[in-house]
């Protein structure tokens, strides 16, 4: 995966493809190459929240801990 | 010794009534004295109380007389209290006209005619006014009165989110300024102060320039102080008069850092209070003030953390839940297109079977038609054919006799035509050949005058050279 995909990016991406294969827009030919980009696209997606997410959790928990020392 | 002669009370009441008549009657007389045992008939509008004068030192009562206040008097009454807001009771010191009246029944009573509203609000409030509208038309530039409130420059003063660098400016040692850094050091919350102590005298209105000289130094400071915290404990009322001292006003309404108030009196605000950012009461509730004014800080910074996690939360949580629904939508669609895909082939698959197998049948039937012709045909016609050449066969052997003859018939005729015709023949009828250089012409042109030619006649050769030529008409062979 391309190292400078940002998530926007890769959402933006994401709904275009789901958009085609919702409207039945995308050929046979295609099909697997962007089923298999959208699938990409979602881990990759739901890796960067997920990591996100953690780092996010750990700076709130840092945040409490700060707070309840004062 | 004298025989009683007693008179009546009336009498002598009447004799009391007269004498005193007769020495206040004609005057009044401007008393100062506290009030007691007030009371007051709403209905008739009467005030009934006692006026005292007490010993300054002992407290105990020198003078005491009733008093009484009834149409004019209680008029004068209303009006003081609207000028004071001070109400007309008990322990209050009062400047009243009177009149002293006597009455036999009801005894010796001052009856009230005025009371001075100016002597109430005393000489210091006096002095405090004009001391209040001298720094309002003065200073027109930080300071302005509106309504009851002045709005001065220190009190537009935005305090800082967060109160920390302190300049206290208090008496060395006083009770005072210990109360309020013992409140601020010791708060419940951990906060931390940085509290410069700047010690003045702050009673007497003749320390007001070294008070003044002191709030130079902390501006001089240069330190960021988030506010100037000017503290005094209790005291007597005129202890607090350096507070409206002009100049100190003036210095506070136009201090350029935030001033708290913490002056421990109970009457009035003083004039520093009134020029200040943020009076209050006492030393002790300034800290408090400083103190809470921190904790609502803090209180905004916790909620404003509490709703970054939960919008954080929020934020993930749809997030996920909008890839996971992306997700099944790819999973779903796709194998819908699939299934879909596949039935198309299918179908078209089973419609190129049906219409294949047409076809060929179609194919099949034609070819057949056209071969079941192609057998049937030529043995019709070979059939004709024979017929035909057997016909010819027998017109042939027919007719070939007839031929024969018809031949020989057209050969004795050629024969006898080719025998009138041969050159000896024509030769024997008197015709001649005309040979001119041995070869034979039948061209005049050939021949010129004067060349040797040959005439053949009947089987002999005649050698002659021409004379003469000339055209000839002659109708000799005009058969």
């Amino acid at each position: 995966m391309e190292k400078t995909l940002t998530y926007e990016a890769a959402y933006e991406e994401l709904a275009r493809i789901a958009g085609e294969i919702e409207n039945e827009s995308v050929s046979v030919d295609v099909l697997a190459q962007k089923v298999k980009r959208a699938s990409e696209l979602i881990s990759f997606c739901q890796s960067r929240l997920k990591s996100t997410e953690a780092e996010v959790n750990k700076i709130i928990a840092q945040m409490e801990n700060t707070g309840s020392k004062q | 010794m004298t025989p009683i002669q007693p008179i009546r009370l009336s009498e002598l009441t009447g004799k009391i009534s007269d004498t005193i008549r007769a020495s206040f009657s004609m005057t009044g007389f401007w008393v100062i004295a506290d009030i007691t045992n007030h009371s007051f008939r709403g209905q008739k509008n009467h005030h009934y109380f006692e006026l005292v004068e007490k010993d300054p030192d002992s407290n105990n009562i020198l003078a005491k007389i009733a008093g009484r206040a009834w149409g004019t008097g209680a008029d004068r009454i209303s009006h003081f209290e609207e000028i004071t807001g001070q109400r007309f009771t008990n322990n209050i010191h009062v400047l009243l006209y009177v009149s002293v009246q006597y009455h036999p029944v009801h005894g010796l009573q001052l009856n009230i005619q005025d009371i001075d509203p100016r002597f109430t609000l005393g000489v210091l409030e006096q002095q405090r006014q004009a001391t209040l509208e001298r720094l309002i038309i003065e200073n027109p530039d930080f300071i302005k009165k509106s309504g009851d409130l002045y709005i001065t420059r220190n009190n537009q003063l935005k305090l800082n989110r967060v109160i920390q660098l302190i300049a206290l400016i208090s008496s060395d040692s006083s009770a005072g300024g210990e109360d309020f850094k013992h409140t601020l050091v010791n708060n419940s919350f951990g906060y931390i102060f940085q509290i410069d102590e700047y010690h003045t005298a702050v009673q007497g209105e003749n320390n007001a320039e070294a008070f003044i000289a002191k709030m130079i130094e902390v501006f001089n400071a240069g330190r960021p102080y988030d506010a100037v915290v000017i503290t005094r404990g209790g005291g007597a009322q005129t202890d607090f008069l350096i507070f409206d001292n002009y100049r100190i006003g003036k210095a506070v309404a136009k201090f350029p850092i935030p001033v708290i108030t913490g002056i421990g009196h109970q009457k009035n605000e003083t004039i520093t209070d009134l020029m200040a950012n943020t009076p209050t009461k006492t030393p002790t509730k300034a800290a408090e003030f400083i103190i809470a004014h921190n904790k609502k800080y803090e209180e905004e910074i916790l909620s404003f953390q509490k709703s970054i996690v939960i919008r954080s939360q929020q934020l993930f949580s749809s997030n996920f839940q909008s890839l996971a629904s992306m997700n099944s939508l790819v999973v779903n669609k796709t194998r819908n297109i699939l299934i879909r895909q596949k039935d198309n082939l299918v179908r078209i698959n089973q419609v190129t079977i049906n219409i294949t197998r047409s076809v060929i049948f179609r194919s099949q039937s034609s070819l057949l038609g056209i071969s079941s012709r192609i057998l049937s045909k030529p043995e019709s016609i070979l059939y004709k054919r024979k017929n035909d050449i057997r016909q010819l066969v027998g017109h042939i052997s027919t007719f070939k006799v007839q031929y024969f003859k018809n031949q020989q018939g057209y050969l004795g005729h050629y024969r006898s035509m080719i025998k009138m015709m041969s050159p000896e023949n024509i030769l024997n009828k008197g015709f001649a050949i005309v040979k001119v250089d041995d070869r034979v012409t039948s061209n005049p042109d050939d021949i010129c005058i004067g060349n040797d030619i040959g005439i053949i006649l009947s089987g002999i050769e005649i050698k002659s050279t021409v004379k003469q030529k000339d055209k000839y008409d002659g109708k000799d062979f005009n058969l």
